[in-house]
């Protein structure tokens, strides 16, 4: 074994064994002076010298805020985790909404930290970390259950590790996790809302305190130092030492990469050498990514992430929204309505960009997982929305495409915390054909985007007629109806089509055209429901005012397909499963029925005046 | 003449009716989805979709309801004589005919594939090969005689002569014996009766047939039979127990005949053999979801090999039949372990129509809708 192998192990053991100490324990300065001390001579008298850091007392907690350098190099770290590299900016952004619903962390001392930050406080400040309020809690029978006192706590609140760790009286994370164990046995549609949040708080413990906590050692930050793309699995400092250990030799970047790993930990403190470890990380695992071909698309979602396209887009859409209201009483307010155009307008491109940028970063067509489902809808609306105002210059279609613009990207926000998940996750097989998700998949959400908005036009029609605005108008009701049509119409064609391509899609990959599954009956539902609408006029069943009664119920029947069939929880399209919707869902499903029944009241009450007459 | 076809075929056109299929048609795919919730899929197809009539309890209330294969039946009649034959041969009207064609074409595409389709699986491990495949829901009682020198006689019977039809005779005039069925079970287990309790059920050499509740996936109810063999020369009568659980077939002896009676998924015989070389479950880096998974297999036809894979999205078509990657086994195996998978076999001669039927309405309904859209713009331009 040559010097340098030997160095390498007596500083990765030294390494180890000063860092991984046992979670709940003490970081290494922490220690007491007797345990260093034995360190630093195995370390001695195994190479000769000791190294310099060893000498090092960093403080145990930071002193001041992350430099931006630090944040930079680390956020830009490539990281592999759920099956893809990605940006550990991504990761901690993601990692923080998991465990906390929330992208940032207000310490006690009232400091703000980005989710990077936050990251790095754990990983090289675990003690401090453990102090901080992270942990998201919306039950008081979750804290209950794990014999914690809840007097004078609020219902949902976030606690830090410490808080819920209490100590070994049967009280806290022990408790937690041996009912976590007992409810883990249990089939997680069978298990109440209680067992259910208590097994998800274990798991988010679990994973705090024994990947994250105390070390960088646990991620997978070091791509293989090869360029066959058939090794495709990268590698965490923990198992590079574990190779050390066993008399391997390392390849040279991997040798660097695991000593700055472990140079992280131990220098935790000292600032220049800390910066100087993440900057040769951070060159190092970069140049093995880029050499794989595997960082571009990290600096693109780095880029994009940053960017925060869709959080402009909301906040334009909800500007647009509050500038159109004005165009609601003051129709003929030319400043107004410019200024709506341009800032509905702005948000939609900013939507497009995102969903451009999210293509370009996955190599995938526009939809591949809800949350694009929901932000393609939204950016398509908006569009066909502008695309009408354009053509008739009623008002109408800039205000639908501000609606629909705000009511889309707050379901997309909220959904992204709701369900806490990468929204650029791996896909499943079946969804592995950029072919179906580009043709049937983005048919039906065109269908959804064009059938939602013709039962915002119709209930805005409704609304219209219950509230008794323009009641000397009935261009305006006209206008507005033929409007409604056009889009349903639009929309009959996507989700005909969509539908029939889904099932030839089906017939490829499971080998039958229709197996009457809970999502391709929604689709079917849309195209019967919107078939229905088109004969019933055609039939003169339904006129004016039943055209949009009609269209305003059919939106309930795209929302029921689109979410609803997913809480069933049954049928092959499991890999669309959500939970946590049903109450937006029933809001939606009430508000639309409601107006439904009222449209229909009023529509009785002119009828039997017009009779009168 | 005319005006008298007219008035017969006028009800069968109706827009109103129309209407009203595409109501019941929304309402039983609605009540079809919600109750699969509590149902299998394959009971629930059977019960809304495949059914003349059907029964639905709202609750504790009965209503009574058209099947959706009546509804589709009606609807095919309502669309051909309304939206075909009676529709007004007018350019306006081009594109909904064409559209109208395409639905047309796509129900008679349904049609085919309810009656002539056949579908089922092979399921292989690494190395092994098969000329047949089986179905997931249908069972079969299969009869072998050792013929010597002449090889084996074979003889079928298929599940409707004897699943649903207890004390039922079978009779055939090469078998020197009937076959009585004297229990009939979907879904049970052949277990070995035990000192310590007492059942119900016939106990035949120690075993009985523990009766299971029906499964919510069909594929996995296994059927099985309390079976008499009664002698055609001296009427004496042999109790027996057929299962698809079971791994032996129950071998009898009928003067001087030897027969070998089981109880199977019903099989069919595939134009060629199959042989699983190699399954491949490819996973995403650092997790255990499959990003592709493969069967490389050899296709042997008439003596001739060939090497294809088959993977999800990626079918073999072959002789009319068209083999599909479906699962994968043991769900906990381990690296290195022998690795089985299941393909799904489908006959289906309709199998390519959907996609005809799908551009024939693409083009029917942008021809229409384009129109319309064109006048849209038109009046609008013109109004402003």
């Amino acid at each position: 074994m040559t010097l340098l192998r030997w160095t390498t192990l007596a500083v990765m053991t030294t390494a180890l064994l000063a860092t991984l100490t046992t979670p709940a324990q003490a970081t290494p300065w922490q220690q007491a002076p007797g345990a260093d001390a034995e360190v630093e001579q195995a370390d001695d008298a195994h190479d000769g010298h000791s190294d310099h850091s060893q000498h090092m007392d960093p403080p145990p907690f930071r002193v001041g805020p992350w430099s931006e350098a630090d944040i930079a190099n680390a956020e830009s770290l490539p990281i592999q985790d759920g099956g893809r590299v990605k940006p550990l900016h991504t990761f901690a952004s993601f990692t923080l909404l998991r465990y906390s619903g929330k992208r940032s962390v207000e310490t006690a001392a009232g400091e703000k930290l980005s989710p990077v930050e936050w990251l790095l406080d754990t990983m090289f400040f675990a003690d401090r970390s453990r102090d901080y309020p992270v942990f998201l809690v919306s039950n008081l029978k979750v804290l209950e259950a794990m014999g914690l006192d809840t007097e004078g706590l609020k219902p949902r609140d976030r606690y830090s590790f410490n808080t819920l760790a209490i100590d070994d009286q049967g009280t806290g994370i022990n408790k937690l996790f041996e009912l976590a164990r007992e409810f883990g046995m249990i089939d997680p549609k069978q298990r109440t809302l209680v067992q259910d949040q208590l097994y998800s708080l274990a798991g988010s413990i679990d994973d705090y305190n024994y990947r994250l906590a105390g070390s960088a050692l646990m991620l997978a930050l070091v791509p293989p130092d090869t360029t066959d793309p058939a090794v495709d699995e990268w590698t965490t400092g923990n198992a590079l030492f574990g190779l050390g250990m066993e008399g391997k030799e390392l390849p040279a970047e991997h040798d660097q990469a695991l000593r700055s790993i472990i140079g992280l930990s131990r220098s935790a403190g000292v600032a220049d050498e800390f910066s100087a470890h993440l900057s040769t990380l951070n060159h190092t695992t970069v140049a093995l990514a880029k050499a794989r071909g595997e960082y571009e698309s990290t600096e693109l979602e780095l880029g994009y992430y940053k960017a925060g396209w869709i959080a402009k887009s909301k906040i334009l859409f909800l500007l647009g929204f509050l500038v159109t209201a004005i165009l609601w009483l003051r129709p003929r307010n030319m400043i107004a309505y410019r200024l709506g155009w341009v800032l509905v307008a702005a948000a939609t491109a900013a939507l497009i960009t995102a969903i451009v940028y999210r293509c370009v970063i996955r190599g995938r067509p526009p939809i591949s997982t809800l949350y694009e489902s929901v932000i393609f809808v939204t950016a398509f609306g908006a569009t066909v929305g502008l695309v009408m105002e354009w053509i008739n210059r009623q008002r109408i279609g800039l205000s639908a495409a501000a609606i629909v613009g705000v009511i889309g990207v707050y379901i997309a926000s909220g959904y992204e915390i709701l369900d806490k998940q990468d929204t650029m996750p791996s896909l499943v097989a079946v969804l592995d054909t950029n072919f179906w998700l580009a043709t049937h998949v983005t048919c039906i959400a065109i269908g959804y985007s064009a059938g939602l908005l013709s039962a915002l036009l119709g209930s805005i029609y409704l609304l219209g007629k219950i509230t008794g605005r323009k009641k000397d108008d009935p261009t305006f009701y006209r206008n507005l109806t033929r409007m409604t049509y056009g889009v349903l119409a639009f929309s009959v064609i996507f989700s005909i089509v969509g539908t029939i391509l889904g099932g030839i899609w089906a017939n490829e990959s499971w080998g039958r055209f229709w197996g009457w599954d809970p999502k391709e009956n929604g689709a079917l539902l849309i195209v019967l429901s919107q078939v229905l609408i088109l004969h019933g006029r055609m039939g003169g069943y339904l006129r004016e005012f039943g055209i949009n009664i009609a269209a305003a119920f059919s939106g309930t029947v795209i929302a029921f397909s689109w979410w609803g069939v997913n809480l069933l929880g049954v049928g092959l399209h499991s890999y669309g499963f959500t939970s946590g919707i049903s109450q937006a869902l029933w809001s939606y499903y009430g508000f639309q029925w409601l107006l439904c029944a009222a449209g229909l009241y009023v529509l009785m009450r002119e009828k039997r005046l017009k009779a009168a007459s | 003449m005319n005006t008298l076809l007219n008035k017969l075929l006028k009800p069968f056109g109706s827009i109103g009716l129309s209407c009203i299929l595409l109501l019941f048609l929304s309402l039983l795919t609605w009540l079809g989805t919600l109750e699969q919730v509590h149902m299998g899929l394959f009971d629930v197809q059977k019960k809304y979709f495949e059914s003349l009539f059907l029964v639905h309890w709202a609750g504790p209330i009965p209503v009574p309801l058209p099947g959706a294969y009546l509804v589709m039946c009606l609807l095919f009649a309502n669309l051909f004589v309304g939206g075909v034959v009676r529709l007004r041969r007018k350019q306006a009207n081009m594109g909904i005919l064409v559209t109208h064609f395409g639905i047309l074409f796509l129900l008679i595409a349904g049609f085919i594939t309810l009656f002539f389709s056949q579908n089922g699986h092979v399921t292989l491990y690494e190395g092994e090969e098969s000329d047949f495949y089986q179905s997931y829901y249908r069972s079969e009682i299969i009869l072998h005689q050792d013929l010597g020198d002449e090889g084996v006689r074979q003889i079928t019977v298929p599940e409707e002569q004897f699943l649903a039809s207890e004390g039922a005779t079978l009779r055939s005039d090469v078998l020197p014996f009937d076959i009585v069925v004297d229990e009939a079970m979907r879904n049970a287990r052949p277990r070995q009766k035990g000192p310590m309790f007492t059942v119900d059920v016939p106990v035949v050499d120690g075993a009985f047939l523990q009766q299971l509740p029906p499964d919510e996936s069909a594929e996995r109810n296994r059927a099985a039979l309390y079976v008499s063999l009664v002698n055609k020369v001296d009427g004496t009568r042999q109790q027996g127990i057929l299962s698809t659980r079971s791994r032996a077939p129950w071998v009898v002896d009928v003067n001087g005949e030897r027969w070998a009676i089981d109880l199977r998924k019903e099989r069919y015989r595939l134009p060629f053999s199959i042989k699983l070389e190699d399954f491949t479950k490819d996973d995403h880096p650092g997790m255990g979801m499959a990003r592709s998974f493969f069967s490389d297999v050899t296709v042997t036809e008439e003596g001739a090999p060939r090497q294809q894979t088959i993977s999800m999205n990626e079918p073999l078509r072959d002789e009319g039949l068209v083999i599909y990657q479906t699962s994968w086994g043991p769900a906990n195996a381990r690296p290195g372990d022998r690795l089985f998978s299941t393909m799904e076999v489908v006959r289906n001669p309709a199998d390519q129509y959907p996609l005809y039927a799908c551009i024939i309405i693409a083009a029917g309904l942008v021809l229409h809708f384009s129109n319309r859209l064109t006048r849209y713009v038109r009046a609008e331009g013109k109004a402003a």
